[in-house]
């Protein structure tokens, strides 16, 4: 199992003080995919990663890293771009590149020459020999990602790889994970942010107060909720309620509900024989940010509600 | 699935290298090392401009300083003579106050008391009345003065009844030792015990703020996910001696060549310092020693630096050491002095004051075993000190639940 897995972890746990931080958390993250580690803001998403990569001890539990008890013994063949980034200001870009290649074991030469050719090709050709304290926050921080990158490791780690980036950039690190999965290597990423999960993540868990509440799909995780319908009445008024199925909700001028699982006709020929007509209908799988509140519980959302807004008041 | 422990090995020579190579360079290449470089000279600058201005303050006073003796003028030339035969036994900057004599008038007591309110000089002492009981007035200062007064009346007496002409003229012929004698083995161990000292104290500091600026840049996270914590420590340390080691090789260099410049004189005083192994031998045992030194020092500092996170905190901590170091440095000296005392042997064990204490008896004692030992027991402390610095790390600021030292990950698995 261990030849087609990149990464294995089983029951791992982490406290810090009394604090179980990550409560028996399992991991499978198949060789070539793109595997998103989603999960509220204080989840243990961090936590995990950092346990997997043996930048911080478990508890309990274990966990395998390319077949390896020891991740230390595969870092030459991972590459990891922490939630914090870090670079040296006095730097020239192409240098802090060819640095963070040559702890995972590249020569400096080749490093300095992949770091022109990586930035080149993802835009920054002019910044190659900019001092790093002179690039924008996004600029250093794509500079830090093809550090994590250029000695072509089998296994991408990427925690929270898009905060603080800008569309444009984050549209372009979207592009430069699928060209690394492409050429053969994992991918497991960490975010609160669905839509870039939805777009990238082959396989997902989705993790909450420690503990894993989902491990599959991102289709899978949208199959866990009912088809949801948005209808919009010819005559709207209080007796629609009745008819409509149990959690419905009004807002923004139309009726919300889920789909019953015998199909929408019947509630639709009801309506219709009521005299409320049908001014608009679409009917919709739930997306993943749905399915993600619905697995973590409306608690979470608020936090991660929060955590999105304060991100834009910060700018980010 | 594990690799061979020699490619473990390797790689973590590598890594460590990795990281020494760019402490060393984001050390040197920068203008900021070039004023470090010339440290000394700036401190020297200050203590030259403080010295001249004292040494003008000083000598000014010295100047206007005189010792008045009111005496008969028919015994004056007998008592200048005599001052001026003293005076030839003091060395220069040693010698009393000009002597100023000055024949009674009515109240010798009162123009005695005068001599110390005159303008335009300063009385230190003054004597007055028979030479064969002379009171002697002194100032706070003039005891030394007094008591100088108090000899020329006797030697003035003396020489009244044989005349002034000199009885004795002797021959001064200067030697030349053939090898260094044991004040000058002694010497050289304080000199040596001094240099690792002050090299040490000016140069591992620096090693302090290093973590510190990890933790700031926030790259600490990607050394620790691709390093050894261990190595991490060790590649920092052996960067910042690195630069130590330029600045000891620049001032070196300068210095051997400061010997042609010399006086004669002072050339010849330093001749007679010299250490028991043979200057060869003793020379690579002070590079080992300061080695020693600066990465037991440099580890301690770097440990304790990871744990700080402000400048203040980093101050604060420095703090204790340097007073720790001042202890070790006095207990270095001591036995450098008492070459075969317990406290000798205490402080050639202590492994923080070894590296001083064994150069100290370099200077004193020819035999080379002591330090073989010596020296792979300040190296086992190296390695202890990095071990408990990173793991102090990984405990404190990584929060990771193992505290385990790491010994496999500094030697290869």
């Amino acid at each position: 199992m261990t030849d087609t897995l990149a990464i294995s972890a089983t029951g791992l746990i982490k406290k810090f003080g009394d604090r179980r931080v990550v409560d028996g958390v399992d991991i499978a993250v198949p060789t070539g995919m793109i595997y998103g580690v989603l999960g509220p803001n204080g989840a243990g998403k961090t936590t995990t990663l950092r346990m997997l990569l043996g930048i911080i001890e478990p508890d309990g539990g274990t966990r395998t890293l390319l077949g390896h008890d020891r991740p230390r013994d595969a870092s030459d063949e991972v590459g990891y771009l922490p939630e914090e980034r870090g670079l040296y200001p006095a730097m020239r870009a192409k240098d802090a590149i060819a640095f963070m290649g040559a702890l995972r074991g590249l020569d400096l030469k080749t490093g300095r020459k992949r770091a022109v050719a990586l930035l080149e090709a993802n835009g920054l050709g002019s910044a190659v020999d900019t001092k790093i304290r002179k690039l924008s926050k996004g600029m250093a921080q794509l500079v830090q990602l093809i550090g994590s990158v250029v000695h072509e490791p089998e296994l991408l780690v990427l925690d929270e790889p898009f905060s603080g980036l800008d569309p444009v950039n984050q549209e372009r690190l979207e592009a430069l994970i699928v060209a690394q999965r492409d050429r053969g290597a994992t991918i497991l990423f960490s975010t609160h942010v669905m839509a870039h999960a939805e777009r990238l993540c082959d396989r997902l868990a989705i993790i909450a107060g420690g503990k894993c509440r989902f491990e599959g799909t991102v289709a899978d995780a949208r199959g866990m909720l009912p088809m949801q319908a948005h209808y919009i009445p010819q005559q709207d008024d209080e007796s629609l309620a009745a008819l409509l199925p149990a959690g419905a909700r009004h807002q923004h001028g139309a009726w919300h509900f889920a789909v019953p699982p015998e199909g929408p006709e019947g509630v639709l020929k009801t309506l219709i024989s009521a005299g409320h007509g049908i001014s608009g209908l679409s009917i919709e799988r739930p997306g993943l940010h749905d399915a993600f509140v619905r697995i973590v519980g409306p608690d979470a959302l608020k936090d991660d509600e929060n955590s999105a807004r304060e991100t834009l008041e910060n700018g980010r | 699935m594990s690799n061979p422990p020699t490619g473990n090995f390797r790689r973590l020579v590598r890594q460590t290298l990795t990281i020494a190579r760019r402490d060393f360079v984001a050390t040197v290449f920068t203008p900021t090392f070039l004023l470090f470089l010339f440290t000394p000279v700036i401190m020297l600058s200050f203590g030259l401009i403080g010295g001249v201005g004292a040494s003008s303050m000083a000598s000014g006073s010295i100047e206007k300083e005189r010792m008045v003796a009111i005496v008969a003028v028919a015994q004056q030339p007998a008592m200048r003579a005599a001052d001026e035969r003293l005076r030839r036994l003091f060395a220069k900057d040693d010698r009393p106050p000009l002597l100023v004599l000055q024949a009674p008038g009515g109240n010798p007591a009162a123009e005695a008391h005068h001599a110390f309110a005159a303008d335009g000089a300063d009385a230190s002492a003054a004597l007055y009345g028979d030479l064969a009981h002379p009171t002697i007035l002194y100032g706070g200062q003039g005891g030394r003065d007094a008591t100088y007064l108090a000899e020329l009346a006797e030697t003035t007496l003396r020489a009244g009844g044989q005349g002034n002409d000199r009885l004795s003229t002797a021959t001064l012929t200067p030697i030349s030792r053939t090898a260094p004698s044991a004040t000058g083995h002694n010497q050289a161990a304080f000199f040596t015990v001094f240099g690792i000292f002050f090299l040490t104290l000016l140069l591992a500091g620096q090693a302090v703020g290093t973590m510190a600026e990890e933790r700031n840049n926030k790259v600490v996270e990607i050394l620790a996910a691709a390093v050894p914590l261990e190595a991490v420590f060790l590649g920092k340390l052996l960067g910042m001696f690195g630069s130590a080691l330029l600045f000891v090789a620049f001032w070196g260099t300068l210095v051997s060549q400061a010997g042609a410049l010399m006086p004669a004189n002072m050339a010849h005083a330093l001749g007679e310092i010299g250490p028991a192994t043979g200057l060869p031998l003793f020379a690579l045992l002070f590079v080992a020693y300061f080695t020693m030194s600066y990465m037991l020092l440099g580890a301690v500092f770097l440990g304790i630096g990871a744990q700080a996170t402000t400048p203040r905190e980093l101050q604060m901590l420095s703090l204790p050491i340097t007073v720790l170091q001042m202890v070790i440095f006095g207990i270095a000296i001591r036995a450098a002095s008492r070459p075969d005392s317990w406290i000798a042997v205490a402080a050639e064990i202590f492994p923080f004051s070894s590296p001083y204490a064994m150069a100290a008896r370099a200077a004193n004692s020819p035999a080379i075993w002591p330090h073989v030992a010596a020296l792979a027991w300040q190296l086992l402390w190296v390695a202890i000190c990095i071990a408990v610095g990173a793991r102090a790390f990984r405990r404190g600021v990584l929060q990771s639940g193992s505290a385990r030292i790491n010994w496999k990950g500094l030697v290869g698995r």
